[in-house]
């Protein structure tokens, strides 16, 4: 089925009741009261305190280990390391490379060596200092020229490269043979922390002898059931997830989620009693997966109109001690290697190292930040050599309907680029606020940036979503989906879907929190599916249930089905006023007809080829597309930048809900700007240096610019649920090319390396530019 | 050591270790879960309060610093009048996503206007300068609080 057409072609009207329009989010008042339950919310006195115990060393065999003098401790309950795991000590995403708790070696400072459990905070600190481990340092790698040298200690058998990934489309030495003009850098991107406000935190508590649950914080309850069970070496249903309210997570809750609950279930399931565990600032920002640095080689070709010619590119993934998310990260970036630009002859090889550090994992925008930051600003240096605009550049190799990707994926729809370009720049008023100002030391610049970003796994991996839902006998309706509320509102999202496909009011609608025990894996809330692929198990459940709903109308009013009208919580004939009924008679009447009033709904994109060998093929389902204007003034004499306003524009398919995207383009621009202007996680050594609020500073309200009204172009994707695609992820990607290209513009320093802190400008403009 | 305070309107009196923070006690003791722990070292705002109606980050101030103090949450401003506006504004504007820096938020938007019912955008933008939120980019919380101010 086309789900982009269900509101016409199955309920009969052009007009959207709830789908399109904003709404007040359905848990804003309890947010607002301070009453919304987040995990540590939920710990009762009385449970026992979790507490890790974390390599000091950054490469090192463990030689012993002792945990008799923190067992002494008054108040400790037992101190647990790798040989009492009872299932797999084993906990890797992608590859088996990641010990729960190491037994042998440690590959960073923070690597977990063993659990402590105390009745109180303090007995579990102490314990957590008096566990001695003993190590026998080897030597370590921290960069990626380190770990690749020919004499480098191998951080796992192995070796140092966790994976590799390519792309061979044309001819690119033809291509470059064509090309008037050809720019070539290396572009690098540090380590970014999620800093969400809420830490990572799980709750876990045991039910009899075979069962534990676990409330936490996380993005992928039934990823979280399947590393708990794998470490208790349990069945999956023996283990019940629930993921409360989570405070924010970005990506990085994707990652932390497994892990945190893992040892606060086996802390559980070991004692016998109710286990938490708590992270402080300092682990949050230290010790989780962070934002993958790489740094990407590009070498691009233009011919005298100012059409790409070629594309050259090596990437060079560092993911810290584990490969953790390295394989669709890279394999992400790959295959977005040239934005969202046709280009003919495409050569692209991706290599993912390990090092010593604190591993990458997922964030916000995946690989593609590092990857359009790179391209988007050898546009402008194009742009420039030829004396074109960027904008017109742009839009000479814009990608469109009918053209094809980096790894020759045929766009057949879905694709609103172009629109998003010309948006920004006439929102801008582009060609006026280009012309160079300067007051003194201060010049302003203008710069655009572009995205594109696929949805779903890639390469044609499968992937599905499920939900549920219920019409209940008083004709209110029991929404539940495992896709997570995580600030972002997808779940709202979802009840509006089937709200507006079954004709209910949305006060109507509960929504459930995600609990693996009620319902079958609807897979995580990441890689932009929560809404293209989650939204449309709704809309499945949703039809199900409408198809019920419908026939009992029909038998009840005697009239044909296709008469049905269903809208505000009451059914309708069309053709006779007089017979309509409350959505709360209708459900009585179903209950006690035998109609069915749950559904359950299931949905799979269709999937099509992919080639590894030559990194062709059908990479992503569809695509969202995003396009952003900023405008900056720098003080030439400081090197400060100050983001004055940014303009942002988005194909979004079908905006189900604009205020909820505003909020995930404004929450994206700020993340942007964090990493454009001043985030950065530092390390010495392979420890990280600036593991706190203060010395890792994220943009403030003082940081905040004037941002103008978001331009949301619609170009449904045919396979979702009114044609919507994610929009989170997208979001940020345009942002960080836009500022970049923007203080290019106001300075003639084109910057390799973000963030551009007020200290790298500064140095750049005494060194005089470029 | 007894620590006796006025909790949202209310006497009480509780028993407490000198280096207790107010925001443990809230949680921990008073179970009072609207502040929320951020970094306990007075960076993210989460934990905010008003202490005689100043806001503070209670994870900075000692259980008996409060003693023969007024401490107030947003459990005790539920009805204010301010409060309503507020909570209002950011409803309708969408300044609240997840939600966890928003009790704290809201504390500081309050003392804000309290003090100062007309702000301009930047004595908004200064108020709650102390408040990181992560989601929302501080765009709609910046209106949100400005409308409420223009219904005051
Ligand atoms: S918890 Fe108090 S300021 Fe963060
Ligand atoms: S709404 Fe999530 S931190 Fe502010």
């Amino acid at each position: 089925m086309e789900y982009d057409k269900i509101l016409e072609d199955l309920l009969g009207r052009k007009e959207f009741l709830i789908v399109g329009k904003s709404i007040i989010r359905t848990d804003a008042l309890d947010k607002a009261l301070g009453r919304a339950k987040y995990t540590s919310d939920y710990i009762q006195p009385g449970t026992v305190v979790v507490k890790e115990v974390y390599s000091t060393h950054p490469h090192a065999l463990i030689k012993r280990l002792d945990t008799s003098a923190a067992l002494e401790i008054p108040g400790v309950l037992a101190v647990y390391t790798g040989a009492d795991v009872p299932g797999e000590n084993q906990i890797g995403y992608a590859m088996p490379d990641q010990p729960f708790l190491c037994d042998e070696k440690v590959h960073f400072i923070g690597d977990p060596i063993a659990i402590v459990c105390a009745e109180d905070e303090y007995a579990a600190q102490e314990a957590r200092d008096a566990v001695v481990v003993e190590y026998d340092p080897l030597p370590a790698n921290f960069t990626i020229d380190e770990t690749l040298a020919k004499d480098a200690i191998h951080i796992h058998e192995g070796g140092n490269i966790a994976l590799t990934s390519r792309i061979r489309k044309g001819d690119v030495e033809k291509g470059f043979s064509e090309a008037k003009v050809e720019v070539e850098g290396t572009y690098e991107t540090p380590y970014q922390d999620h800093a969400y406000i809420e830490p990572d935190v799980a709750y876990a508590f045991p039910e009899g002898a075979g069962k534990v649950t676990v409330i936490g914080a996380m993005q992928s309850p039934f990823l979280v059931r399947e590393k708990v069970a794998g470490v208790l070496g349990w069945n999956l249903n023996q283990v019940r997830v629930i993921q409360a309210l989570t405070g924010g997570a970005f990506g990085g809750k994707d990652d932390t989620g497994p892990l945190v609950s893992a040892k606060a279930a086996m802390a559980a399931v070991k004692l016998g009693r109710p286990a938490a565990l708590v992270y402080d600032r300092f682990e949050v920002t230290a010790y989780t997966p962070k934002r993958f640095p790489s740094r990407i080689h590009l070498r691009t070709g233009v011919d005298k109109d100012g059409m790409l010619t070629a594309t050259k590119v090596d990437i060079k993934l560092d993911c810290g001690a584990y490969a953790n998310r390295a394989p669709y990260w890279l394999w992400r970036q790959t295959v977005h290697a040239t934005g969202p630009y046709e280009v003919p002859n495409v050569h692209v090889d991706g290599t993912a190292v390990y090092t010593n550090k604190v591993f990458g994992g997922s964030y916000r925008g995946f690989g593609n930040l590092a990857v359009h930051f790179a391209v988007d600003s050898h546009m402008d240096r194009l742009a420039n050599e030829l004396g074109m605009d960027p904008v017109e550049l742009r839009l000479r190799n814009v990608l469109t309907v009918g053209k094809r990707t980096a790894s020759n994926q045929l766009l057949d729809h879905s694709v609103g680029i172009e629109e998003c370009i010309r948006g920004v720049a006439e929102a801008s008023d582009w060609a006026e606020i280009r012309k160079p100002r300067r007051k003194g030391n201060k010049v302003r610049g203008v710069g655009i940036g572009t995205a594109h970003h696929g949805i779903s796994t890639s390469r044609g991996a499968p992937d599905w979503s499920a939900a549920s839902v219920i019409l209940n006998e008083d004709g209110s309706f029991t929404y539940r989906t495992s896709i997570c509320e995580l600030g972002q509102g997808t779940p709202i999202g979802h009840a509006k879907i089937v709200a507006e496909i079954v004709g209910a009011k949305m006060e109507a609608f509960h929504i459930e929190i995600p609990d693996t025990d009620t319902m079958a894996n609807a897979r995580p809330t990441h890689g932009s599916r929560g809404l293209a692929l989650g939204g449309t198990a709704a809309a499945d459940a949703a039809l199900k249930l409408r198809e019920q709903m419908v026939n009992t109308a029909a038998t009840l009013f005697e009239c044909e089905k296709d008469r049905i009208d269903l809208r505000n919580s009451m059914a309708s004939c069309k053709d006779d006023p007089s017979k309509k009924m409350a959505f709360k008679e209708l459900a009585h009447e179903m209950y006690v007809r035998g109609a069915n009033p749950a559904a359950y709904g299931f949905f799979t994109p269709p999937r099509r080829f992919f080639d590894p060998e030559t990194g062709l093929g059908v990479s992503y389902p569809a695509y969202t597309f995003a396009a952003t204007v900023c405008e900056v003034e720098v003080d030439l004499e400081t090197g400060q930048v100050e983001i004055l306003k940014i303009w942002p524009a988005m194909d979004v398919g079908k905006a189900i809900d604009p205020l909820l995207i505003d909020g995930q383009i404004h929450g994206a621009i700020s993340h942007g700007i964090g990493i454009a202007l001043m985030e950065s996680i530092r390390l010495d050594a392979g420890e990280v240096i600036n593991p706190n609020l203060t010395d890792y500073v994220i943009p403030s309200s003082m940081d905040t610019p004037e941002v103008a009204e978001s331009i949301l172009v619609e170009k449904p994707y045919r396979h979702s649920a009114f044609g919507a695609k994610g929009v989170g992820e997208p979001a940020i990607i345009s942002i960080v090319p836009a500022i970049s290209n923007a203080i290019y513009h106001a300075t003639g320093v084109s910057f390799n390396t973000i963030p551009i802190t007020a200290e790298r400008l500064h140095a750049a403009l005494r060194r005089g530019g470029q | 050591m007894k620590v006796s305070f006025q909790l949202n309107g209310k006497d009480i009196e509780v028993e407490a270790p000198g280096n207790r923070a107010l925001l443990d006690l809230l949680r921990d003791d008073l179970g009072v879960k609207s502040v929320k722990k951020g970094c306990e070292n007075g960076e993210c705002g989460a934990c905010t309060v008003l202490l005689d109606g100043a806001p503070v980050t209670s994870c900075l101030v000692l259980a008996p610093q409060v003693e023969g103090r007024a401490v107030t949450t947003i459990d005790g401003l539920v009805d204010d009048p301010f409060m309503v506006k507020l909570r209002q504004a950011f409803l309708e504007d969408g300044a609240i996503q997840c939600g966890f820096c928003t009790p704290g938020v809201l504390i500081s938007s309050y003392a804000l206007l309290k003090g100062n019912p007309k702000p301009t955008a930047d004595e908004v933008k200064k108020a709650i300068e102390g408040n990181l939120c992560r989601c929302t980019g501080y765009v709609a919380i910046i209106k949100a609080i400005l409308h409420a101010s223009e219904r005051i």
